[in-house]
Formats: C-alpha cells, sequence, structure tokens
C-alpha cells in the first residue's frame, strides 16, 4: 500500500547509535511473542531498565559529564520511552519534583567523576535488554554458549551408570538427573538404512544410532531472577506442548534440567524430512533413527541464542549418556540444521537451528559443519536466497559436498546441473522405497506377521 | 508418518489460553472498563473468550409514583429513587426518551464528569456498580480509561480520575487509569508491538494516542464527537438530538451519494469531525520535538461508535492523503470491534498490572 502521509523529516537518517539498537533488538525479540500480556511485560520490563538508568544519569551533579554520558549512552534517542506515566494517565501524586531533583544533584555532588563513571559503566550494563539480542555478527561466531570456566582437574567415572531410579527421576554417575514427569511413549521406533552404493537394505533397526541438538524456538526470557515467573511458566508450557505432540525425546530448560518427554525406546517428531550418512549407510527421515535433544533457546538471526552454563553442563552429560547407552559415534551426533531439508524442492536448510555456533567441542564432538553435508554431496540438494538471507554463507560441509558434486561432474563430462538432477531423481526414488518399506512396516505390526521389508532400490 | 513439528513450536499458541487457565483456577479476575461519555463498556475473561458487557453512560428523571415504579421493576428496567422522581438509567433511557420526546441526560459531557449534571456521580456510581460486580478477592485490578486532556481542562481531568478512582477502590478494586487511545492500541497493534497511532473517536470526544513500544508519546485530545453530530443534525433538521443518534445507530453510509437533508446533514458534520480530528493529529505531531526514531511506516487504528459508519476510514485516509506528517503512515485500519476496542485494551493493562 502507498504511504498515506509522507515522511517530511528524516526520521531515521544517519547512522544507528546504542539507543536505535536497543529498539531494534527489543523489536526483534517481542515480535515472537504473542500473547499480547506477555508481550507488554516484556517490553515495559526492558524499558524500565533504561529507565532506571536514565534516573541514575540524572543524579549526576555536573551539567558537562552529565551531557556527556547522555551522549555515550544514547539516552536522548530513547528520551521520548523513559516517561514516568506509562499508562498515559497522570498518576495521583507527583512525586518526583525538580525541586528535589536538584536536591538529590547537591547531595550527590560529592561524589567524584570516577565513581560516577564507575556506576554509568554498571547501570549500563544492566540496562541491555537481554543478551541474546546483540547484533548478529554476520561471518564466523564463537560458539553460542555462555563461557565456562575452566574447572580442576577431578575424578570422572570410568562410565555412565544408573545411580538410583525414584518415581520420578533418575540419577546418573556423571552427574546427569533426568526428570521423568513428562515421560511419555510414542509410536515404537523401526526404521531402514540405505547403504551409500546398494539402496535400501531389509534389515530393520529399533535402536537409536545418532543424536540431534535442536532448539526448542520457544520464548526466551532474560536469565534473571525478576522473569524467575515466566522462565519457569514458559518452560513448562513448552514442556506440556512437548508432550502432547511427541516432539523431542529429551529437553534441557534454561536452568539445566533435563526433562525426558518421549521415551528412548519410542521415536519422536523432531527431525521430520532430515538426511545423513556416515561409514557408507544413508539414513532419511531421522525421527526414528535419531535420538531428539532440545535446548531450550531459540534460532534467531542467523544463530542460536546463547545457552546457558548450566544447560551447556546438563547437554554435555545426557549426551555422554546417551552416546554410551546406545553406542553412539561421535559422527552420528549432529545439529537439526545440518541434517533438515525440504525434500519437495531439494534445499538444505529447510529448519536452520544450530546450523550455525553449536560448541562442538564443549560436547566433546567434533565439529559437524565441516563434514560434508551428505544431502547435498549424495543427493545433490542446494540452497535458495531464503537460506543466505540467514546465513550468508553456508557451513563449510556444504561447500564440501558442492565440491564433490563438481568433481563428479568433471569425471562424468556433464554439467553440475546434470549431476544434481541425477542425485535428486536417486533421493525421490530413495524416499519412495522408504516409505513402501514403512507401509510393509505398519501393516506387519497391524498383523503381528513376519516383517518383510521392501528390496533393494539402488 | 513423517511430521515437521517445529514450526508450530514457535510460538506455542496454547501458552496464551494455558495461561487464562491459570488465572481461571486462582479466581482472579481482572477487568477492563471504557468510561465513555456515550457507553461504558467492560471486558474480562470468560473462560478462554473475552466477553464484554455494554451499558449506556445516560439516564432520564421521571416523576415518581407508586405505579411506575412498579412498571420499572416488572420490565427489569435500572433506576433508582431520588426524592420525588425515579432515575432510569442505562440501556432502557434512549427508549423513554424517544417515548416522551424528551433528551437524554449525561453523567458524563466530553468525556470526562458533566460538571453541569448534579446527578452524574450517583447515576455513573449506579451504572457501574450493575456492570461491575464485587471482586472476588481485595484488590482485584480494575483499568478504566480516560480521555487525554483537553488544553485548558487538565483539571477537570484530574477531578475525573480521582472520583473515579476512588469509587472503584471502594468497590475493593485496585484501580489503574489507562489512556484511551493507548487502550486502543493495546487492543489492535500488539502485531506492532504496541507502535502506532490508536484513535477512539466516541460520543463526547476523539481521543489520539501516538505509541512507541507501547508508550505514549502524543496524547491528544479534541472536543469533538458522536454527541456534537447528533446536536449539530438535530439543529439544522429540527429534531431532538436524542431522535438524531437513534436515527444514526440504525445504520449510517457515509460511501454513498446523501439521499436527503438529514444524510446531507450527517455527512457536513462527519467530514468536519474527521477535519478536525486530522487536522489536531497533523498539528500535534508537526510540533513535538521529540518524536522517538522508528525505520517503519506505523498504522492508525480507528476505534470507537462515531468510527463505525461504512465510509469513516475513506473519509479519514483522504483527509490524511493532504497532509503532511513527519511519520510515515502504513495503513488506516478498523478495530476489531470498533465498540469494545477500548475496554479490551484496558482489559490488557489490567492483566498487565496484575
Amino acid at each position: 500500500m502507498e504511504p498515506l502521509a509522507r515522511s517530511a523529516v528524516g526520521v531515521s537518517g544517519g547512522p544507528r547509535d546504542r539507543g536505535d539498537e536497543f529498539v531494534v533488538a527489543l523489536e526483534a525479540v517481542s515480535r515472537g511473542i504473542r500473547d499480547p500480556v506477555a508481550k507488554l511485560k516484556y517490553i515495559r520490563g526492558s524499558l524500565n531498565r533504561y529507565r532506571t538508568l536514565n534516573r541514575c544519569v540524572r543524579a549526576i551533579p555536573l551539567r558537562g559529564f552529565r551531557r556527556q554520558v547522555y551522549r555515550w549512552l544514547s539516552l536522548e534517542g530513547l528520551g521520548p520511552l523513559l516517561v514516568s506515566d506509562p499508562f498515559g494517565a497522570a498518576p495521583p501524586v507527583e512525586l518526583r519534583t525538580r525541586a528535589s531533583r536538584y536536591a538529590s544533584r547537591a547531595a550527590l555532588a560529592s561524589f567524584t567523576l570516577l565513581a560516577a563513571a564507575g556506576a554509568t559503566l554498571a547501570a549500563w550494563h544492566l540496562s541491555r535488554p537481554a543478551p541474546m539480542v546483540k547484533a548478529a555478527a554476520p561471518a564466523a561466531l564463537p560458539a553460542a554458549v555462555e563461557t565456562l570456566p575452566t574447572l580442576p582437574a577431578a575424578l570422572a567415572p570410568a562410565a555412565v551408570w544408573l545411580v538410583e531410579k525414584g518415581e520420578g527421576s533418575e540419577q546418573y554417575s556423571n552427574g546427569l538427573r533426568i526428570d521423568l514427569s513428562h515421560a511419555v511413549d510414542g509410536e515404537p521406533r523401526r526404521y531402514h538404512v540405505f547403504a551409500e552404493h546398494g539402496g535400501l537394505l531389509p534389515e530393520l533397526h529399533d535402536q537409536p544410532v545418532g543424536l540431534l541438538f535442536h532448539t526448542s524456538e520457544s520464548d526466551i526470557w532474560p536469565l534473571e531472577a525478576s522473569f524467575n515467573e515466566p522462565l519457569r511458566d514458559s518452560s513448562q508450557r513448552l514442556l506440556r506442548y512437548l508432550q502432547r505432540n511427541r516432539t523431542y525425546h529429551y529437553l534441557v530448560d534454561r536452568f539445566g534440567r533435563v526433562f525426558r518427554v518421549v521415551n528412548e525406546d519410542s521415536k519422536a517428531n523432531h527431525a521430520g524430512h532430515a538426511v545423513w550418512a556416515n561409514d557408507g549407510r544413508v539414513y532419511l527421515s531421522l525421527n526414528n533413527a535419531f535420538l531428539g535433544v532440545s535446548f531450550e533457546s531459540r534460532w534467531e538471526g542467523g544463530k542460536a541464542l546463547p545457552i546457558t552454563q548450566a544447560q551447556l553442563a546438563a547437554g554435555r552429560n545426557l549426551t555422554e549418556y546417551l552416546r554410551q547407552r546406545y553406542d553412539i559415534s561421535a559422527s552420528m551426533c549432529l545439529a537439526h540444521g545440518l541434517a533438515s531439508v525440504n525434500p519437495r524442492k531439494h534445499l538444505i536448510g529447510h529448519h536452520m537451528d544450530w546450523s550455525r555456533g553449536f560448541p562442538w567441542a564443549a560436547f566433546g564432538l567434533p565439529d559437524q559443519y565441516q563434514t560434508v553435508a551428505p544431502a547435498v554431496a549424495l543427493f545433490g540438494f542446494g540452497y535458495d536466497e531464503d537460506f543466505l538471507k540467514v546465513l550468508a554463507e553456508p557451513w563449510e560441509g556444504v561447500r564440501g559436498g558442492e565440491r564433490e558434486l563438481a568433481g563428479e561432474a568433471v569425471r562424468r563430462g556433464v554439467t553440475v546441473d546434470q549431476v544434481r538432477r541425477d542425485r535428486q531423481g536417486l533421493y525421490d526414488l530413495w524416499i519412495a522405497a522408504q516409505a513402501n518399506a514403512e507401509k510393509g512396516v505398519d501393516r506387519a505390526l497391524t498383523n503381528q506377521g513376519p516383517v518383510r521389508p521392501a528390496g533393494n532400490v539402488g | 508418518m513423517v511430521e515437521e513439528r517445529k514450526d508450530h513450536l514457535w510460538k506455542i499458541a496454547q501458552e496464551a489460553e494455558e495461561r487464562i487457565d491459570d488465572l481461571t483456577k486462582t479466581g482472579a479476575s481482572p477487568l477492563g472498563l471504557d468510561v465513555g461519555t456515550a457507553k461504558v463498556v467492560v471486558s474480562r475473561r470468560k473462560g478462554k473468550e473475552i466477553e464484554s458487557g455494554t451499558e449506556l453512560n445516560a439516564f432520564i428523571p421521571v416523576p415518581y409514583s407508586k405505579f411506575t415504579e412498579t412498571i420499572l421493576g416488572q420490565n427489569d428496567i435500572a433506576y433508582y429513587r431520588d426524592g420525588e422522581e425515579l432515575v432510569i438509567y442505562g440501556s432502557a433511557t434512549e427508549r423513554f426518551a424517544n417515548m416522551f420526546n424528551a433528551e437524554c441526560r449525561r453523567p458524563m459531557a466530553d468525556g470526562l464528569l458533566n460538571p453541569r449534571e448534579k446527578r452524574a456521580m450517583p447515576v455513573l456510581e449506579a451504572i457501574l456498580t450493575n456492570m461491575v460486580p464485587k471482586p472476588r478477592t481485595a484488590g482485584e485490578t480494575l483499568a478504566f480509561s480516560v480521555p487525554a486532556a483537553i488544553p485548558g481542562r487538565e483539571a477537570a481531568l484530574t477531578y475525573h480520575e480521582a472520583t473515579l478512582r476512588g469509587f472503584f477502590q471502594s468497590q475493593g478494586y485496585k484501580p489503574v487509569a489507562i489512556n484511551e487511545g493507548l487502550a486502543v492500541i493495546f487492543s489492535e497493534l500488539e502485531d506492532h508491538n504496541f507502535t502506532g497511532i490508536g484513535i477512539s473517536c466516541g460520543g463526547g470526544m476523539c481521543n489520539v494516542t501516538l505509541a512507541f513500544l507501547s508508550i505514549p508519546s502524543i496524547l491528544l485530545g479534541i472536543g469533538k464527537g458522536g454527541d456534537y453530530i447528533d446536536s449539530a443534525v438535530g439543529a439544522v433538521v429540527n429534531e431532538h438530538a436524542t431522535r438524531v443518534k437513534s436515527m444514526k445507530e440504525e445504520g449510517v453510509d457515509l460511501s454513498r451519494q446523501p439521499k436527503d437533508k438529514f444524510e446531507r446533514a450527517l455527512r457536513i458534520y462527519y467530514e468536519e469531525l474527521i477535519e478536525t480530528l486530522v487536522e489536531g493529529l497533523t498539528k500535534q505531531l508537526s510540533s513535538a520535538d521529540k518524536l522517538p526514531r522508528t525505520d517503519r511506516p506505523i498504522p492508525i487504528v480507528l476505534s470507537g461508535g462515531t468510527s463505525k459508519p461504512r465510509g469513516f476510514k475513506d473519509i479519514f485516509e483522504k483527509a490524511l492523503r493532504t497532509r503532511t506528517l513527519p511519520i510515515q503512515i502504513a495503513e488506516v485500519r478498523m478495530a476489531k470491534d470498533p465498540l469494545t476496542a477500548t475496554a479490551r485494551g484496558a482489559l490488557i493493562a489490567a492483566m498487565y498490572e496484575k
């Protein structure tokens, strides 16, 4: 629609100052909150902190220095948002008079510039809306996790075993505690595997062979005591939702609590159309073959919001336990974004959570961003502009896959596009074969008869 | 079957519903109230829905007789006895006014308690008492709308707000006053992070609020509303304003050519009202020395009973196009329910304050 009234003055010209960044970040987070009351609480809460900072600065006695601090903190730009009457109705009694402000300034005159600067610095630190809404850096990002201090060497158990099982929890020897209060059964796990050079294999599997790390894509509140209620409540609501939809096997909440959602012997609806390959074996649609571990966090602006130290420690223990229990190799532990595909369009990056910034090293895992992307190398999948808008640059494994496609094109004397088309055709055949095999499994389960997997498709 | 569920997680639709469940379980019942010149609207949660009720903010006194009182009682008509008069108030008032060919009287005028009406507060209290139940727990939050101050009438606004606040406190509520235009923004512009212009065109006046991220930046009161149109048209067509209001509410279509003198007069005064409104908005925006910076065009939402006629939005847009504002306007839209938008916004404020 054509704008109804033209802008007479440039309201957005010039470079962004920190006040603008604050507002942009605040808007980005609040846009994701659907409930009006929750959204209002978040916006007002964030602005209140700037308001507090504003009051601190107003108390600085020296006018020139006060002005400098204002400018430095970009409070001028936010001035119109720092009103004392946020509902537009005058409060019954205005306590803060001009006289008292002068009095407070006079009382504070004895503070040194250094003290004021120190206080301001601290206040500025406090005023930032939330750690997860810093402006996104375009290129290489550090692992999206808060830094853990190095721990002194300590005794670690040789293996992870179940120490104790209570009514609502399991305690493991590596410190892992699993809350069972939300655990439910899903459909039984049954799946087929493909041989990279042979097609569908006849064996039917029921054990998980991999771990897929997710972000929960739910509300993320600032990790502060004042937000304890929404922090706690949003986790509980998330858990109930996950339970209803059998979405992940595990959720690690922001306080590091590990919840089993779908029992491990069931499949969970966490991966949908996803592709992975390892050691000559190819896995399509990973709901069955992989266990889904989700961190309560969100993929936003081309990266995951930082997980907490507690989440990292708990996630590491959980990974250790699952890998040991099911003998899962490190190369089969990956992020959802690295495997998710759109099968109809033959595109990677259908979901992008953790397609950047997963702390592999902290989990004792190899950097999977370097691993050649199977969807690209084996099935010729590509990516579109939307993908690049988010990531700017695909991870190295995608480039590796593209190099393999290009090498094959040279060997066969055809174009890369031709190679892609051939491989995408192969994917379509394999997906169809898998669907047929699943139908066979379903029939067999229904009839309680012997399972006859479909034949190989080359 | 392979399923992709992640899309549905962001953001969990059930979350809001479950929070409402919690409210219901704990017995909490915040209220939002639009105390308007012409109507009082109350909104509250009922289960997972918002329910709103409306009452005419008007009264008419009739001479007392036992017979009249019995008839009123038998017909469930709201009234109270004041000396030798029975004061009929609320929705039945218009019917009686038309029956007796008399004007309705109003406890409020121009958005505030009517200083010329001695029965203003007793009647308003009677109406509010009927609409607002006693809170289940003391200190329950109730947010009520107040207009923006019209220059020169700030003291009257303070009195109005303090009087209502005192009444709600006496009923056991924790009252919170919210600007009417801001309430419209709360109810209608959640999708814009509560940034935009909310306009409430009521009976006594029009309220305009520009808010950025829910914080009001500009508050503007225009001392013209539906009542002005009623009395101006009434003077031209020689009808009581109450009668004009009744005819108006039967349906006005400003998008087509007027058919008779009545429609011509309505059209003229609606256009004048809208011109005044848009001119006031333009002046206020242009003279504002500190507007928050924004990159995006912002929306305008129209609400209130006076904005309901078909074609109102088009005339407003036309008036807007002839002016240059210091901010870009993305769209003009009507509130989902213009009559209850303010009350629903006040309810959001009450739930926020809780």
